[in-house]
């Protein structure tokens, strides 16, 4: 019996060959989704790099620059929150390409500094992975893109559905609200968002 | 290997190939929706910085915005468009977007659809009145609606009602149309940008009533003018991308797009596939000429049968015989437009090319020149001989025009038009008539035309980004001259020298079509005399097209005679619609021309229209979506779509300095933002919209692709590992 299987038979070494072929084809596909894993990361940061830049552009110019010609959305903020060292430029607009690049002020809500509510939305694996961190009493520091600076401070923290949010836009009042995907470990997309609520300090 | 063994391994393998099919499966869904959320770009390129006067007093709006994006698919001598609009309402209002954009002159509009969400609605060609009916009805009760009118052959306006706060939706919009060719050379022109006209002021009425001719119904209605922007003030909008499927029918030789950066990629000899490099703001018109390889197809024939009708399209390039132009003195009047609207790049290329043409006249021609805006100067009051002095003199007042002022067209066209000698067969009378067209009034000038034209050829030049073809082509066609368009100061040599080859005598005239054979119509009836390079074009109709073309004409004193057998013709797709658009033209400059009346012609145009489902004078396209949109209670405020100010064109010249930015207001972003909080906490106005923010996805797909990419090179470890053992177990 051991004598048939000495040498490989052409079937034995085709079915070698096949897993082989299999096992090269999952490798590459193993090396594509890295590459985004790191593309996605690499990304973020260049992006906040350019970004700055941009902003402070804007800030001495008084008009919106782009970080990039390219680029589809302007900074429209810069927020810090100094006790965890946390900084990032805020972009126009809540799109996804938006957030690919920086937290982003979703469409419709108030401008930072004006009456209402301000919602900054980014990942919770890049921009926004601080998050977590930030605790109520926290000092967070807006600069507009005309150089304004508005404080307020971390006022509530709680889980919400994406859709129940119960952020009222237009409420009375100076308010801002930080927001990402929670739970922050999980893998997948899901409905819940975590929110940071702050108010002005007057 | 036992049985045992042997068993294992197969169930191992089965577990092995079920988790390898078990992840791959997840993988490609993870990816798909990675691919999803990407989908969802909205474009921001409207700022929304901008606000538009609303109806009511001290009340804005935010102006909608729309992108565009054309997708051209040429096959040989025609091509069908597919433009999408895509309308953007950036205000917290229902908001009627109204868009006023332009197509080629020539082009067989038939189809509007409105895509909401999974869901496409398609339009359908009624009589104008009744669409606007539809329309309006639609409009009220707060369905998302579309309607789609001609306010000129080449200028439409595009009303979209019930635009929710913040809502985008898609109109599309298809047309057909021919490809112009003239030299060897085939043209693609798409206009992207309205310019701003100039509507003259009530001209005294001088029309005598006494005779049948009410021609002066369509002088009446002004061209519409939307809000313009000032290019100082605001950024560019109105993004446009464009595609072109340029299937040529012949090996191509040259492409090239004259004004816009484009990427070419070739897929065989007579195919390209012409994209637009980036996105571009919709401010000056998209040029695309292409050549062959070889010799062009000198004769072309195309055939479509609808509803057991036959249509056809054919062209004859006549052969190039040498003739002697200059054996016949000229006589030419140039008239320049030094208006506002040619302040900035039009003006130096304006000058350049009358410059250019001082210099070909030859001191047996004699010649005028006439410049206008809202005045007129006539420089030598009539033709003088083109003698050196006169040319310095000429020279000099053309060198010192300056751009100011409106546009009064007709005053100088018909000083042009004076012919003191029209019996004198020494001169070939000729008008060079430079301008940007930026007129509302194009009919007045047309029946000033028809009225006055006698012996004397119009050869219009179009100087500009975003010249106003109809006016251009109808009028050339009418004096029976030519159409040159000059968009750059580097295409002033060529193009005037193309030009001036053409002006000198047509070189085939008496042009007849008949067919034997079968009892067919040609479209145009009276073909018109043909230029160097120049085609002769025409379209028949006939219940079964068969037998032979006949095309005769005289080259000089030779005549010249070409047969083309209409079995050889091709098929070939929307022939039929540009067969009713050449008609409803013919119909047009008939009636001009005074040689049926316009109640006479509005009855065929309807008919061809109707019958054809095209968009004409009178007919528009109308969509309704009759699922309810906008809440009772909810106002709905008209928006303009502001426009771009053609590229090259200077806000101050043709707006004045007193007036920053017409009707549009631009503020800065602080006091908008007040604005609208003002404007929310309006207790007068209609409740605000529930307004609970609702929070965008907030993780990347970063962990899970790294997972994945984990989990899948753990997986090709362990099957090498397999396929190892495998090996050494045996």
């Amino acid at each position: 019996m051991s004598s048939v299987f000495t040498t490989m038979t052409p079937a034995r070494l085709s079915r070698r060959g096949f897993l082989n072929t299999i096992s090269a084809l999952l490798m590459l596909a193993s090396l594509t989704f890295f590459g985004h894993s790191v593309w996605i990361f690499a990304k973020a940061q260049l992006a906040q790099v350019l970004l700055e830049r941009a902003f402070t552009q804007s800030i001495l110019t008084g008009k919106p620059v782009r970080a990039w010609s390219w680029a589809d959305t302007t900074p429209v903020a810069r927020i810090k929150i100094e006790r965890i060292g946390a900084e990032a430029i805020v972009l126009k607009g809540s799109s996804g390409e938006a957030m690919a690049f920086g937290p982003a002020l979703v469409n419709e809500t108030s401008r930072p500094g004006t009456r209402g509510t301000s919602v900054m939305a980014a990942h919770r694996d890049t921009h926004f992975s601080f998050l977590k961190n930030v605790k109520i009493g926290d000092l967070i520091e807006v600069t507009r893109d005309d150089g304004l600076v508005f404080n307020y401070h971390a006022t509530n923290m709680r889980v919400v559905d994406w859709n129940k949010s119960g952020i009222d836009a237009h409420e009375a009042g100076f308010h801002l609200v930080l927001a990402t995907c929670f739970p922050f470990d999980a893998i997948t997309h899901g409905p819940q968002r975590y929110v940071v609520e702050a108010e002005m300090v007057k | 290997m036992n049985a045992i063994t042997l068993h294992r391994s197969l169930n191992y393998k089965k577990t092995l190939y079920k988790l390898v099919i078990a992840m791959i499966a997840t993988c490609m869904t993870a990816q798909a929706a990675f691919a999803g959320a990407r989908l969802v770009t909205p474009n921001d390129m409207t700022a929304g910085s901008l606000l538009l006067k609303s109806s009511e007093a001290g009340k804005y709006i935010a102006a909608p915005a729309v992108a565009s994006d054309y997708t051209v698919n040429i096959s040989g001598p025609t091509s069908r468009t597919v433009v999408t609009q895509q309308f953007y309402n950036p205000s917290e209002s229902w908001v009627e977007g109204v868009y006023v954009f332009p197509l080629p002159d020539n082009s067989a509009v038939d189809t509007l659809k409105i895509v909401s969400g999974t869901r496409v609605i398609v339009g359908e060609v009624k009589e104008k009145q009744e669409a606007k009916v539809i329309y309006e009805e639609a409009k009220n009760k707060g369905e998302a609606a579309a309607l789609l009118e001609q306010d000129r052959p080449n200028m439409f306006t595009n009303s979209l009602a019930n635009i929710g706060p913040h809502e985008k939706i898609l109109v599309q919009i298809e047309y057909q149309q021919t490809i112009a060719q003239s030299s060897g050379t085939y043209d693609l022109r798409l206009p992207l940008v309205v310019a701003p006209r100039y509507n003259p002021a009530p001209i005294v009425q001088t029309v005598d009533f006494g005779a049948s001719k009410n021609g002066l119904a369509t002088t009446k209605n002004e061209a519409p003018q939307p809000p313009v922007l000032n290019p100082a003030e605001v950024a560019p909008t109105n993004p446009v991308s464009i595609t072109v499927n340029l299937d040529a029918g012949f090996a191509l030789g040259e492409v090239k797009s004259a004004y816009h950066k484009v990427d070419i990629v070739e897929k065989g000899a007579n195919v390209r596939v012409v994209t637009l490099s980036g996105v571009v703001p919709a401010d000056k018109d998209f040029d695309l000429t292409w050549t062959a390889a070889g010799t062009a197809p000198q004769a072309g024939l195309f055939k479509e049968t609808v509803n057991g009708h036959d249509y056809m399209l054919g062209f004859v390039t006549p052969p190039v015989v040498a003739t002697n132009n200059t054996a016949h003195p000229r006589e030419i009047t140039f008239v320049i437009d030094n208006s506002g609207s040619m302040e900035g790049t039009s003006m130096p290329q304006a000058k350049d090319s009358l410059l250019y043409g001082l210099a070909q006249l030859t001191p047996a021609d004699r010649f005028n020149v006439i410049r206008f805006d809202d005045t007129m100067d006539n420089l030598f009051g009539s033709a003088v001989q083109a003698d050196a002095d006169h040319i310095a003199q000429a020279k000099s007042f053309v060198t010192g025009l300056k751009a100011n002022g409106g546009t009064e067209m007709l005053a100088p066209m018909k000083a042009a038009l004076v012919d003191a000698s029209p019996n004198d067969k020494t001169y070939l009378r000729q008008i060079v008539f430079i301008t940007d067209g930026a007129i509302g009034n194009e009919q007045e000038l047309f029946d000033a035309i028809a009225k006055g034209r006698g012996r004397t050829r119009v050869f219009m030049v179009g100087i500009g980004s975003a010249p106003n073809s109809y006016l251009m082509t109808r009028a050339a066609e009418l004096g029976r001259g030519t159409f040159t368009q000059i968009g750059e100061g580097t295409q002033v040599t060529s193009k005037m020298k193309d030009l001036f080859g053409k002006i000198g005598n047509p070189v085939i005239t008496d042009v007849h079509a008949q067919i034997f054979g079968s009892t067919a119509k040609i479209t145009p009836e009276q073909l018109p005399d043909l230029y160097r390079g120049e085609p002769v074009m025409l379209m028949a109709d006939s219940g079964s097209l068969s037998g032979v073309l006949k095309i005769t004409g005289m080259i000089g004193d030779q005549p010249w005679e070409v047969k083309l057998p209409l079995a050889d013709a091709a098929q070939g797709k929307g022939i039929s619609k540009l067969w009713a658009r050449r008609k409803i033209a013919e119909l047009e400059v008939a009636s001009t021309l005074g040689q049926i009346t316009q109640a006479e012609a509005d009855k065929v145009v309807l008919k061809t229209a109707l019958d054809h489902q095209i968009v004409s004078s009178l007919t528009s396209l109308v969509a309704v979506d009759h699922s309810p949109k906008r809440p009772a209670g909810y106002v709905l405020t008209r928006a303009d779509v502001p426009l771009n100010l053609p590229s090259g064109w200077v806000w101050e010249s043709v707006f004045g300095n007193d007036s920053p930015s017409q009707n549009v207001l631009h503020t800065d972003q602080k006091a908008e933002a007040e604005f609208l909080q003002l404007a929310k906490f309006d207790p007068a106005k209609s409740p605000a919209p529930a307004t609970q923010v609702n929070l965008p996805q907030g993780a990347t797909d970063a962990e899970l692709m790294a997972i994945m990419g984990f989990i899948l090179a753990m997986l090709a470890m362990a099957l090498q590992f397999f396929a190892r053992r495998k090996a050494v177990l045996a």
